[in-house]
């Protein structure tokens, strides 16, 4: 590795800084305090409020409804091809089986990017939430991919109250030395033209959230 | 416009201010002020959060060293390469370097103002390697070949039937001026681009020392594609963006996207450390963090112009600035612009190419007011202009020997009460030859300062016995 003798740009600093290499750092200033959550169900009417405020589609929901809900979602939204995460959690709802009888072409999450953007819906697992921003927190791993979230026209989340986090620090502290981690806050979106809000720009521009007890 | 300018010429540009730029900007403002203001209700540590985030951040640039060797090391641990590039020149010649290198024809861009700072675009258009921007209204400005116009929104100053019009000669398709469906023809456009690009380049939002982690904010989600598609992916980023953890961010992100837009966050927030780390799992398979000083690093010795490194980028002193919000961006003739520009530019491009810009400012204070780290900007705006009429030196103002010697020697008079009285008296009778007519034409040095230029009035009494006669 290049020491910071050979880094003119670090040496620079130290100079202009009147430090010398190696000298003690003193402690980052302290940050706020981290946030008491309330009680669960109110952590979870919360960030599906939140969630609804931007734009998402976001419900209660349960097994029994789920077939419904999902020939509703497909219908309303024309989806022909989709590609799931694979979770257990997922595999527990037999979302893919479900998608396969409603007509739906399932395509593989590690599937080449081009092949990929062919779905109409990316289905996701929440790793995190915030109910404060009404955010969604999803990590990466190869049965994870990161497309599946992205590159289909509509995203459709499911989440387990175990995902509830009370703040940004609760997040950090069990994400911070993962390789990656993506925050969600509703569909795709921008104000560019005009200022006038438009939905669904090169994220998805469906953001539907399921939440299940 | 990022041509990087031998000379701004402030106050000829805003003579000449196009008249629907104003109007355009002063919506944008109103509009992301009138948010920022909704958010700031709900949060009643508004003010600590800009504290904790001002001490952090200055805290960061104090140790700055430090903090670059820890973010190398994890970045490099992470599996990432780390370029030094000290001026502007070297960014672009280590990224087109890579460029080359993995044989790149198309590159998708990030809306990223270090790369608009060293003119990336146009080194990748000499080198014929398309460099496409993602950002839609950064897409827009790149088509019609002009500048930004607001850091937030960019092309916020064009009409949508101009939008229309030119999506319409560039992209070749039909374009009704409806901002929806120009909006899902730049989806469709840029997806073919995401898709097929060799290469996504980025600035970040921050660099966080800790773990060697990029963060990236954006609404549209373009950020997200061009860091997650492509197999490489560049960043170019000024070495001020470090913070030390992610607790740190923790009051940064809070800050960021309220004093922005006045959203609560943005839509996306992408935290990436390194490439990809397994095969079948999908991001780039190669990262570069390319940490740009062009000026920075000099900056640091200037204790008070160094304030201008906790610099967030939200754009939220060009919302309040009376002159900003009048002659939109181009007045300040490279790509930052409002009271932050006025700050940046002399201190990167010199007070000589710059010296107008510390001068554009009322000093109103309403930047000093809404800044969420803090940066005192009249104080330096005051400085820098210090700096232009005394040629750029960086030590602190220092009142002449004379005029510290003469407040001394004030203080003592006026302070001692013998001397005081003693100075009642022996004036009158020192001054009453020079005096004609109650005037006085002429005063020796120092004192013919004054008497250069108006006459002195000659004493009529003391203030005491006067006192005294009228209580009787």
């Amino acid at each position: 590795m290049k020491t910071s003798a050979s880094n003119p740009v670090i040496e620079n600093v130290r100079r202009s800084l009147g430090r010398q290499p190696g000298q003690a750092t003193p402690a980052r200033p302290p940050i706020l305090p981290a946030r008491q959550p309330g009680d669960q169900e109110a952590e979870l009417d919360l960030l599906l409020k939140e969630i609804n405020a931007v734009a998402g589609v976001a419900q209660r929901m349960d097994p029994t409804r789920l077939e419904a809900a999902l020939a509703d979602l497909v219908q309303s939204q024309n989806v022909r091809r989709a590609c799931l995460w694979q979770t257990p959690f997922i595999q527990e709802l037999q979302l893919t089986a479900l998608l396969q009888r409603l007509g739906v072409e399932i395509i593989p999450a590690q599937a080449e990017k081009h092949v990929l953007a062919t779905c109409d819906l990316g289905v996701t697992e929440v790793d995190f939430a915030l109910p404060q921003t009404g955010t969604l927190a999803l990590l990466s791993a190869p049965e994870k991919p990161r497309t599946v979230s992205l590159v289909p026209r509509v995203h459709l989340a499911v989440l387990r109250p175990q995902a509830l986090g009370a703040d940004l620090h609760q997040v950090f502290a069990e994400a911070s030395r993962q390789p990656y981690l993506i925050f969600i806050t509703g569909p795709s979106r921008t104000s560019d033209i005009e200022l006038t809000l438009t939905i669904g720009v090169h994220g998805p521009q469906g953001l539907y959230v399921w939440a299940f007890a | 416009m990022s041509e990087t300018p031998s000379y701004i010429e402030f106050a000829e540009y805003s003579e000449h201010v196009p008249t629907n730029i104003p109007a355009a900007v002063q919506q944008a403002t109103a509009r992301f002020l009138g948010n920022r203001q909704l958010r700031i209700g709900e949060m009643p540590q508004w003010e600590e959060l800009r504290q904790a985030a001002s001490d952090i951040r200055l805290h960061t640039l104090l140790n700055l060293d430090s903090y670059l060797e820890k973010l190398e090391q994890q970045v490099t641990q992470a599996g990432g390469t780390v370029h030094w590039a000290e001026d502007a020149e070297a960014a672009r010649q280590i990224v087109l370097g890579l460029a080359r290198q993995h044989n790149v024809k198309t590159a998708v861009k990030v809306k990223s103002m270090a790369t608009e700072e060293i003119n990336l675009n146009h080194a990748f258009e000499q080198a014929g390697i398309e460099a496409i921007e993602t950002d839609l209204g950064e897409f827009i400005i790149q088509l019609a070949g002009m500048g930004p116009s607001h850091i937030i929104v960019p092309a916020v100053h064009m009409k949508k039937e101009e939008i229309a019009q030119l999506f319409q000669e560039k992209l070749g398709v039909d374009a009704p001026p409806d901002p929806i469906k120009l909006t899902a023809i730049a989806r469709t456009a840029l997806r073919e681009k995401f898709l097929n690009a060799e290469m996504g380049i980025s600035g970040a939002n921050f660099l966080v020392a800790e773990t060697g982690t990029l963060v990236i904010v954006t609404n549209e989600g373009n950020g997200r594609m061009c860091t997650t598609l492509p197999d490489l992916h560049v960043a170019v980023v000024g070495i001020d963006k470090v913070v030390p953890d992610w607790e740190s961010l923790t009051v940064l992100l809070k800050l960021l996207a309220r004093s922005a837009t006045g959203q609560k966050i943005t839509t996306y927030t992408s935290f990436m450390t390194g490439p990809r780390r397994q095969e079948g799992e999908s991001g780039p398979k190669e990262f570069h963090l390319v940490m740009l000083d062009n000026g920075r690093s000099k900056i640091l010795q200037d204790p008070v112009g160094r304030d201008v490194l906790k610099c967030i980028r939200c754009g939220c002193c060009l919302n309040v600035c009376p002159v900003y919000k009048n002659v939109g961006g181009y007045a300040y003739g490279w790509f930052i612009s409002g009271p932050i520009g006025a700050i940046f530019s002399p201190q990167v491009l010199g007070t000589e190419a710059a010296r107008e810009l510390p001068f554009a400012s009322s000093l109103c204070g309403a930047c000093v007011d809404v800044c969420p780290v803090k940066i005192p900007i009249t104080q330096i705006l005051l400085h820098l202009r210090r700096r232009v009429v005394e040629g750029d030196s960086i030590a602190p103002a220092s009142a002449a020997p004379m005029v510290r010697s003469g407040a001394k020697l004030g203080a003592l008079a006026f302070g001692v009460p013998w001397l005081y009285k003693l100075g009642t008296q022996l004036l009158p009778v020192l001054m009453a030859p020079l005096a004609k007519a109650g005037w006085i034409k002429a005063l020796p040095a120092p004192a013919n300062r004054w008497t250069r230029v108006r006459p002195f009035p000659a004493f009529a009494g003391g203030f005491r016995q006067w006192w005294h006669r009228r209580k009787k």
